[in-house]
């Protein structure tokens, strides 16, 4: 597939409290091929303290796609989803879960508080990395997603 | 009782009805009543809350309220103490009504007598009396069941949170092992020298063999707490969908599949599809070093029960260690020789003893083996006809 190169890079928000989850998915996208900002939120209220850039995040971009943990510390990633879904500015922005837990019960719960896509996270890193690239080819090269103001 | 004096309440609005029904009572051999009289429901009522009722003949047509009704709301009031009907008239399906509610006793006025109206009245207290006690015992049963049920409930609770936090928490740490492995293999290794690459490797190998053993294992968890979802469903076509499923594991084998005629069963979908997936890819591995595999799955009756046959020719095992096969993390071969976590067979088992069935196996070292099972009686259609048919693997 080809797809078209995006005049400028695309900015993911990753909420995920765990370093070395952290340092994994940099590396995986480090070597992605489509130019990307990754911003990361360590916890719920980090998360969206970024949204609405408040405090440190005063100068973030408003990201065009949220990986999201769900088990997060102070506010856990259930809250921060339903809180950007009830949002009006924030709502249209996918909000990918990316989550060790195969757990039925929450991926019932995060699709009721309208999460874009649950994607439980492979133990294994070569999968892993197919699974990101398909996030991006998915969510950033092939569905069209509304225009944002990115200011 | 009969030592006491009884306390009888008549609630009765018409004065000779009343009179004849004291005149009836003071007649009784041995006297035990003390009669108190009143005549409207409200009365009746006010003077029950007062206590020390045993007994109560209501009239049901009073002035403030009539029929069934009035019964109704008098035995609302009336805990423990024994209702008889008094009626004008003959009245069987009304009788029966009432008795069925909790009436102790129905006496029509006309067949008053003195010695039949004290023999209602005793029988209906002892009738009452002992209902009291069945209901008292009913509900101490009954909070005793309600009582393990919230213990059950609770350990269940406890279960979920585990197999969630299992599900989750132990995950994480796995991925990170096998990511940062990795990354050290892809990105470091010239820092590393064969030996060094070969460990890394194995730390690879071992946390996703892990990572399966948890989900087996937490398969197999569920498996016991999930509630079976009957329907009809065709085993032909559900093993149709399960080999398809199993392409990947056989596209470069060659092998030969033997699907008989199967029943229609009633069973839980996708249970019945995880025995098949378990038993049909055992039977894809344990043939793997045979040129020509033949694998087989048909219906037979055994001793009178319809029984389902997976037999494939296979390396076997050694039926000393049959009764091993279906206990979790039990193996017969070298994880060298065939790969496995050991908690297949025994998801299989849990699933039909879930469906109250059987489940057994035969087999001899090298000549293949064959699994068994039966559903309890849920096995529904007459089919037992072997038409083979090839199907291409």
């Amino acid at each position: 597939m080809n797809f078209e190169s995006a005049p400028q890079p695309i900015d993911i928000l990753l909420v995920e409290d765990n370093e070395a989850d952290v340092r994994l998915t940099q590396e995986v996208l480090t070597d992605s091929k489509v130019r990307n900002n990754l911003i990361v939120a360590n916890d719920g209220a980090e998360a969206m303290a970024c949204l609405r850039r408040q405090g440190k995040f005063q100068n973030s971009a408003r990201p065009d796609l949220i990986l999201l943990d769900l088990n997060l510390p102070v506010k856990d990633g259930r809250e921060v989803l339903a809180q950007i879904k009830e949002d009006a500015n924030l709502k249209t922005i996918p909000v990918v879960i990316l989550t060790t837990s195969k757990a039925e019960e929450d991926i019932l719960r995060t699709y009721k508080l309208h999460a874009n896509c649950y994607i439980t996270k492979p133990v294994d890193l070569d999968q892993f990395v197919t699974v990101v690239r398909y996030i991006e080819d998915f969510w950033l090269a092939i569905v069209k997603l509304p225009s944002n103001h990115k200011s | 009782m009969n030592h006491h004096r009884i306390k009888v309440l008549l609630i009765e609005d018409n004065p000779t009805d009343a009179r004849l029904i004291q005149e009836s009572l003071s007649e009784a051999s041995d006297d035990p009543f003390d009669l108190e009289t009143a005549d409207t429901l409200a009365g009746g009522l006010q003077r029950l809350s007062a206590g020390g009722v045993d007994a109560m003949l209501l009239d049901l047509a009073l002035p403030d309220s009539f029929g069934q009704e009035t019964f109704v709301r008098a035995k609302a009031q009336a805990l423990g103490v024994a209702i008889i009907v008094l009626t004008g008239m003959h009245d069987d399906t009304l009788a029966l009504k009432l008795v069925q509610g909790g009436a102790q006793d129905f006496v029509a006025k006309v067949d008053v007598s003195g010695n039949n109206l004290t023999r209602a009245i005793l029988y209906a207290i002892e009738r009452e009396r002992l209902e009291q006690e069945f209901r008292k015992l009913n509900e101490e049963l009954e909070k005793r069941i309600w009582d393990r049920t919230s213990e059950l409930e609770a350990a269940n609770r406890e279960l979920e949170a585990f197999s969630y936090s299992v599900s989750h928490d132990l995950r994480a740490p796995l991925t990170h092992l096998h990511g940062f492995s990795s990354l050290l293999l892809d990105n470091h290794a010239s820092q590393l020298d064969e030996q060094g690459q070969r460990y890394v490797r194995k730390i690879k190998d071992g946390v996703l063999r892990m990572s399966s053993l948890i989900d087996d294992l937490l398969t197999l968890a569920k498996v016991s707490r999930q509630e079976l979802r009957r329907c009809e469903i065709s085993l032909n076509s559900l093993v149709e969908e399960v080999m398809k499923d199993l392409e990947s594991e056989t596209s470069e084998r060659e092998i030969r599949w033997l699907v008989g005629s199967l029943p229609m069963i009633e069973c839980d979908r996708g249970l019945m599809r995880q025995v098949l997936v378990n038993l049909l890819s055992n039977a894809i591995k344990y043939t793997r070093k045979r040129e020509h595999a033949v694998i087989e799955i048909r219906e037979d009756v055994i001793d009178g029960k319809k029984t389902i046959v997976v037999k494939d020719n296979g390396v076997g095992f050694d039926m000393k260690f049959a009764d091993k096969l279906f206990a979790p993390f039990q193996r017969l071969h070298r994880e060298k020789d065939f790969e496995g976590t050991g908690i297949g067979l025994a998801t299989v088992q849990r699933i039909i003893h879930k469906h109250s069935g059987r489940i057994w196996a035969d087999s001899q070292p090298g000549l293949g083996a064959t699994f068994y099972f039966t559903l309890g009686s849920e096995i529904t259609n007459q089919s037992t006809k072997l038409t083979a048919q090839v199907v291409p693997a």
